[in-house]
C-alpha cells in the first residue's frame, strides 16, 4: 500500500515541481485545472509514465484516467487497488 | 476525406464552427475555411494574454487580401508576431513533405496536435486533405493509446517529440513498421530517435520549421544533419540561417504594423551549412524557451515577474533535461527584498499563459549583473 506522501514525493521529483513541498499539496487538491496544482496535458502523460515506472500500474485509457487523476487521494486509491488486483 | 472523432467514436462533418472548443471542432472549422477559401485567424484561445493582445489590435489590419490563415507566434521581444499564410503556401508545402516520404502508402492520419498552430493545421489537417484520407483525432492521448493506433497498417502519425519520448518510456513491445511518424516543434534527442527506431521498427521524420518560414528541412530518427525540402534555398548571415521558399509567409504583423516579407527570411537559428541542401542546427540565438513544444519568450516572463510587487529584477536561463517530456526548465534568478514566491508566480503565469504549466526553479537573493548599456548579462549571490 502506498501513501499520498509517497505519491507526492514522486510527483514533485518527476514533474519538475522543484519549488513545492509535500505539505503544499493537499490530499484532495485538484491535480489539473486552475484551482489546484495546475498540471497540464503534458504533465498528464508524464504522470502516467511515473505511475507505471514507480508503482507498476499501467493507465491505458485517457477517459478512464480523468477520474483517477482528480486528486492525490483518488490516484493513490487507484494505484493501491490495481496493485491488489495484480497480486491475485 | 472525413474526420473521425475518437472520443465520441463517430465521424464529424467538415463545417463552420463559430467558437470551436474541442480539437475535433477546431479541425472541422479550419478544413471548412481551407476548402472554401475563407480567411481565418488561428490562435490558441486558452492563452489569456494572447487573446487580450489580439483584441487590442486594430481589427482592420488583421484581414489582408489573398491570405488564408493568420497565425500568432511568440516574438523575441515578448509581443506576439502575426504571420499571414496563403493557401498556396500550404499546398506547396504538403507536396514537398510527401515527396520526402517516398513510396509509403497511407490510409489515414492520426494526429495528437491541436489545430490552433501552423503545424496542426498544415500537417495535421491539410496533408490528409491533400491525400484525401481520413484524419483521426481526440482531445488527449496517452502513449499507450497512440501505440495501439500506430499498430494499424498505413497510419501516418502527426505528433510531437513528447510522444516519441513517452513511447520510449512505456513498457511495450510492438511492431509499428506499418506506420510512420512525423514530429515538429522541437528536436527529438539523438538517443531517443535511435531507441524509437530500434524498438518499434519504424521511423520518425523530424520537421524543422517555423510559423514564418513553414517547412525548412527534415531528418530521420537519430540523424544529425538536416536535409532541405524541395524548393527551399538556404544561406547564412552571422551563422544564422536564412531561408527562401514557396512556403514562406507573405506578410508579418509586428508591433501593430503589417510588413511584407522579403526573402530570404532571417531566422534565429544558429547553423553550420554543409552544402546547398544540408545543414546542422547548432542552437538558437533568441531568448525563446520551448516548453513542451510551445515557444515562450523568456523576456516576456522576466517582464511579468518584474511587474510583481517587491521585485526589482529577474533574469531567466533555460536549462535542458532531455529525458523529461518538458525538456526545457526555466531557472529564474531574482533580485528583490522579499523574494519571489513559487505559488504566486505559478498563479500569475496561469493568468498569462492559460492551462500551460511551466516548469521552473526560483533562485532568490541574487544580484542581477548588467552591462554598461543596461543589458542583463548574469547574476551573483548576495
Amino acid at each position: 500500500m502506498i501513501t499520498t506522501g509517497e505519491l507526492k514525493e514522486k510527483l514533485i521529483a518527476g514533474l519538475g515541481l522543484e519549488d513545492m513541498g509535500i505539505d503544499e499539496i493537499d490530499d484532495d487538491m485538484a491535480l489539473f485545472g486552475d484551482d489546484g496544482l495546475g498540471l497540464d496535458s503534458v504533465d498528464a502523460i508524464e504522470l502516467t509514465l511515473i505511475i507505471e515506472k514507480e508503482f507498476g500500474v499501467k493507465i491505458k485509457d485517457m477517459s478512464e484516467s480523468e477520474n483517477i487523476f482528480s486528486s492525490p487521494n483518488t490516484l493513490v486509491a487507484y494505484i493501491n487497488e490495481q496493485q491488489e488486483l495484480d497480486k491475485k | 476525406m472525413k474526420i473521425y472523432d475518437m472520443d465520441n467514436k463517430r465521424y464529424m462533418d467538415i463545417k463552420e464552427v463559430k467558437n470551436p472548443k474541442t480539437k475535433v471542432e477546431q479541425l472541422s472549422h479550419v478544413l471548412h475555411c481551407f476548402e472554401n477559401d475563407i480567411f481565418e485567424i488561428v490562435y490558441d484561445k486558452s492563452q489569456p494574454a494572447l487573446v487580450k493582445y489580439i483584441e487590442s489590435l486594430d481589427q482592420n489590419i488583421l484581414y489582408q487580401d489573398g491570405m488564408q490563415f493568420l497565425y500568432f507566434t511568440s516574438g523575441t521581444t515578448g509581443l506576439p508576431t502575426g504571420v499571414f499564410k496563403t493557401k498556396k503556401n500550404s499546398i506547396k508545402q504538403a507536396e514537398a513533405l510527401l515527396k520526402t516520404l517516398g513510396d509509403r502508402k497511407f490510409n489515414r492520419v492520426v494526429t495528437t496536435v491541436p489545430f490552433v498552430h501552423i503545424y496542426g493545421v498544415d500537417i495535421g489537417a491539410v496533408v490528409p486533405k491533400f491525400l484525401d484520407i481520413d484524419v483521426w483525432t481526440k482531445e488527449n492521448f496517452l502513449p499507450e493509446e497512440l501505440a495501439i493506433e500506430a499498430e494499424k497498417e498505413g497510419t501516418l502519425i502527426v505528433t510531437t517529440p513528447v510522444f516519441i519520448k513517452a513511447l520510449n518510456r512505456i513498457k511495450k513491445d510492438t511492431d509499428l513498421s506499418g506506420s510512420f511518424f512525423l514530429t515538429s516543434t522541437a528536436p527529438v534527442p539523438k538517443e531517443d530517435g535511435k531507441e524509437f527506431h530500434e524498438r518499434y521498427k519504424t521511423s520518425v521524420s523530424q520537421l524543422f520549421a517555423s510559423t514564418e518560414t513553414g517547412l525548412m528541412a527534415h531528418k530521420t530518427d537519430d540523424e544529425q544533419i538536416l536535409n532541405t525540402y524541395e524548393g527551399v534555398n538556404i544561406s547564412e548571415k552571422y551563422s544564422m540561417l536564412r531561408v527562401s521558399s514557396p512556403f514562406l509567409a507573405q506578410k508579418i504583423l509586428k508591433d501593430g504594423v503589417v510588413e511584407d516579407v522579403k526573402p530570404p527570411f532571417q531566422t534565429e537559428d544558429i547553423v553550420e551549412i554543409l552544402d546547398d541542401k544540408q545543414f546542422k542546427l547548432l542552437g538558437r540565438s533568441s531568448n525563446l524557451a520551448k516548453i513542451a513544444g510551445k515557444r515562450i519568450s523568456t523576456q516576456q516572463i522576466e517582464g511579468i515577474i518584474e511587474a510583481m510587487d517587491g521585485i526589482d529584477c529577474a533574469l531567466i536561463k533555460i536549462r535542458r533535461d532531455d529525458r523529461a517530456l518538458k525538456d526545457e526548465i526555466l531557472d529564474i534568478y531574482v533580485e528583490s527584498k522579499e523574494g519571489l514566491d513559487a505559488k504566486n508566480l505559478r498563479k500569475i503565469l496561469k493568468e498569462h499563459f492559460g492551462s500551460m504549466n511551466i516548469a521552473f526553479k526560483i533562485f532568490n537573493n541574487m544580484k542581477i549583473v548588467r552591462s554598461s548599456v543596461g543589458k542583463k548579462i548574469g547574476f551573483k549571490e548576495l
